[in-house]
C-alpha cells in the first residue's frame, strides 16, 4: 500500500496553494449554498419556486435514446 | 504481460495502467499497483450504476494475471479532444466530471485527475473514459485533482462567457490546462466580487503564486472535511450550470438567409440521400455542415456522422439538436479546415491531430457542400490542394460548386477588390481539371434555380 501513495503522489503536482485554497473556496462555497438555500425557501413560503432541475446527485438512468441500426464500434 | 510496444503515446502519465493498441480494440492494462484500487472498486459495484447511467464508458475484464488486469471498453468510433467542443459541449463535459466526483466521494472513492482529456462524446453524450481514475478517498483530505479540474474546465469555460467561445480554443496551447494566474489576469475587474469566482480563480491564483517556491509537501497537513469538499463541487456545478456564452445566437435562421429556394434545398437534400444512403455508405464527414441539416437527412442511415464546421454557433446548435433528438450516431465537431487542430503534447503526438485521428477512424464518404469557395477564395487554397486533402480522407466525395454567377462567390471576389483577376482560376472547368488529377467524376447535376452543381467522386485507383 505504501508503495502506492508513493506512485500516486508522484503523478502531478496538486500544487500547494490549491490545496490549502480548498479550505476557503469550501467556506465561501458553503456561504453562498446556504443563502441560496434560504432564498428558495422563502421563495417557495410565497410559492414562487419553479422545479428543481437537474443537480450534482442526479444520476438518470432510464435514457430513451434512438437506436440507429445495430450500432458497431469501429 | 501485454508488451507495452503497442502503449498509445498519449497513455505514460499515470502510472496506474496504459491503453494499447492491439489490432482494431484498444484496450486498458492495469498495472499491479492500482490493483487494490480496482479490486476495491469492483467489490463496492461502483461500476455498474455508471455504466447504465452511461456516465463511464463500459467495459469487460479480459483477462487477469499477477503483473496485469486486461480491460475490453467499449469502443470509440472518434474520440474528439476539449479544443474540438463547442461551448455546450465543453460544459457537459465538466458537469459529468462533477457528477462522478460528487458519485465517487459518497462510495468513499475520489478522482485522482480531473482532466478534461479524460471526457470524450460517443453516443450523442459526453463520456467518461479514464476508468483508471478513481483512487481511494482519504478522509479529511482536499481534492487532489481540484486545480486540474479549475485549469482544464472552470477557467475555459469562464474565459469563454467573458471572452466568446474562441476562449477554448486556448486549450490547444495549453494540454495541462489554462494557468489560473493566466485565467486571473484576463478577467474582468469586477469578477473579484463573486465569491465563485474571486475564491476559485483570484484567490487560488494568488495563493499558487505565494506557495510556487514552497517544496516541502509532506510538512504541512492540509485538512477539508468532507461536507466541506460536497459544498465546493456542488458551488462549482451550479455556477457552471447556469453559465451561457454572452454572444448572440443568430444562426437559427441561417437556411433562409443563404440564397436557397425551397425548390433547391430539397434537390440538393434528395441528392445526396439518393448517393450516399443509395450508395451504402455509414459512416459520414461532411465538411462546412454547419448545424447538421444535411447530415441529419441521412442520418437513420448511418453509424456516425461527424458534422464539422468553423462557426461556433452552428457547432453549438448542432449539438442542441443531438440533445434534444436524443442521436447517438451525430457527432458535432468544431474545425476549421484551414487550419485543423495538429499533435500536441510529448512528441507531437500526445494528443493526435484531428486529420489522423479522422483518416484511422475512415469517413466512407465526404461531404463538401457550399465550402470550396470558402477554402478557394477566403483561405486562398489551391483547387490542387483541396483536392489533395479531400482524396487523402475518404474514397467518396460529394462537393457542391458555386459558380462565379452565385451571390456568395460574387461577395467573396469583391472582397478582393484590385485582386480579383488573380481569382480567374475560380471557374467550374479548372475546378474539374484539378479535381480530376485525384478523382473520377461519376456524376454532375445541376441544382436547379440556382448558380450551384453537385458532384458526386471517387478517388482513381
Amino acid at each position: 500500500m505504501m508503495g502506492y501513495f508513493t506512485m500516486m503522489f508522484l503523478y502531478f503536482d496538486p500544487g500547494l496553494g490549491a490545496m490549502l485554497v480548498q479550505a476557503i473556496v469550501a467556506a465561501a462555497a458553503g456561504i453562498v449554498l446556504f443563502s441560496k438555500n434560504f432564498m428558495y425557501k422563502v421563495k417557495s413560503f410565497f410559492g414562487l419556486t419553479k422545479s428543481q432541475k437537474d443537480g450534482i446527485d442526479t444520476i438518470d438512468y432510464e435514457q430513451d435514446e434512438k437506436q440507429p441500426n445495430e450500432e458497431q464500434g469501429s | 504481460m501485454k508488451s507495452k510496444a503497442h502503449r498509445h503515446p498519449a497513455s505514460f502519465r499515470d502510472p496506474s495502467g496504459y491503453i494499447v493498441n492491439e489490432g482494431s480494440s484498444i484496450k486498458r492494462v492495469i498495472n499491479p499497483i492500482y490493483f487494490p484500487v480496482y479490486d476495491a472498486l469492483c467489490k463496492e459495484d461502483f461500476f455498474t450504476p455508471l455504466f447504465k447511467a452511461k456516465l463511464l464508458i463500459p467495459h469487460l475484464e479480459q483477462e487477469r494475471t499477477d503483473e496485469s488486469i486486461v480491460l475490453l471498453p467499449e469502443q470509440i468510433q472518434l474520440v474528439t479532444y476539449p479544443y474540438e467542443w463547442s461551448f455546450h459541449q465543453y460544459k457537459q463535459a465538466a458537469l459529468l466530471t462533477l457528477k462522478l466526483q460528487n458519485y465517487a466521494l459518497d462510495r468513499d472513492f475520489s478522482l485522482k485527475d480531473a482532466s478534461a482529456y479524460n471526457v470524450t462524446y460517443h453516443r450523442g453524450r459526453p463520456v467518461f473514459i479514464d476508468t483508471l481514475s478513481f483512487d481511494f478517498y482519504q478522509k479529511d483530505s482536499p481534492w487532489r485533482a481540484y486545480k486540474q479540474f479549475i485549469s482544464h474546465f472552470f477557467a475555459p469555460l469562464v474565459l469563454a462567457h467573458y471572452h466568446g467561445a474562441e476562449a477554448l480554443k486556448m486549450m490547444q496551447t495549453h494540454i495541462d490546462g489554462i494557468p489560473v494566474a493566466l485565467a486571473a489576469s484576463m478577467l474582468p475587474k469586477r469578477t473579484k466580487l463573486s465569491p465563485t469566482l474571486y475564491t476559485n480563480i483570484h484567490l487560488m491564483a494568488k495563493m499558487e503564486a505565494k506557495h510556487n517556491d514552497e517544496y516541502k509537501p509532506k510538512s504541512r497537513e492540509i485538512k477539508l472535511s468532507k461536507k466541506g469538499l460536497r459544498n465546493l463541487l456542488r458551488s462549482l456545478y451550479d455556477y457552471i450550470d447556469k453559465l451561457e456564452l454572452k454572444e448572440q445566437t443568430e444562426w437559427g435562421d441561417y437556411y433562409n438567409k443563404t440564397n436557397y429556394q425551397p425548390e433547391a434545398f430539397n434537390f440538393k437534400k434528395e441528392q445526396i440521400q439518393k448517393w450516399i444512403t443509395g450508395g451504402g455508405l455509414r459512416r459520414v464527414l461532411d465538411i462546412g455542415g454547419n448545424d447538421g441539416t444535411f447530415a441529419r437527412v441521412l442520418l437513420k442511415d448511418l453509424d456516425l456522422a461527424v458534422v464539422a464546421d468553423i462557426d461556433h454557433t452552428a457547432v453549438d446548435l448542432n449539438f442542441a439538436q443531438v440533445q434534444t433528438n436524443k442521436e447517438v450516431n451525430m457527432l458535432p465537431l468544431w474545425f476549421d479546415v484551414a487550419q485543423p487542430s495538429p499533435g500536441i503534447g510529448w512528441s507531437n503526438n500526445e494528443r493526435d491531430s484531428i486529420l489522423k485521428r479522422l483518416s484511422a477512424w475512415g469517413p466512407q464518404a465526404v461531404l463538401a457542400l457550399a465550402v470550396i469557395h470558402h477554402m478557394t477564395l477566403s483561405g486562398n487554397i489551391p483547387f490542387e490542394d483541396s483536392a489533395r486533402f479531400f482524396a487523402d480522407l475518404t474514397s467518396v466525395l460529394v462537393i457542391e460548386f458555386p459558380k462565379r454567377h452565385d451571390s456568395w462567390v460574387d461577395s467573396l471576389l469583391q472582397r478582393k477588390r484590385e485582386f480579383i483577376n488573380h481569382f480567374d482560376h475560380y471557374n467550374q472547368e479548372e475546378f474539374e481539371q484539378a479535381y480530376k488529377a485525384y478523382f473520377t467524376i461519376e456524376e454532375k447535376v445541376e441544382i436547379p434555380g440556382s448558380h450551384r452543381v453537385l458532384y458526386l467522386m471517387k478517388t482513381r485507383e
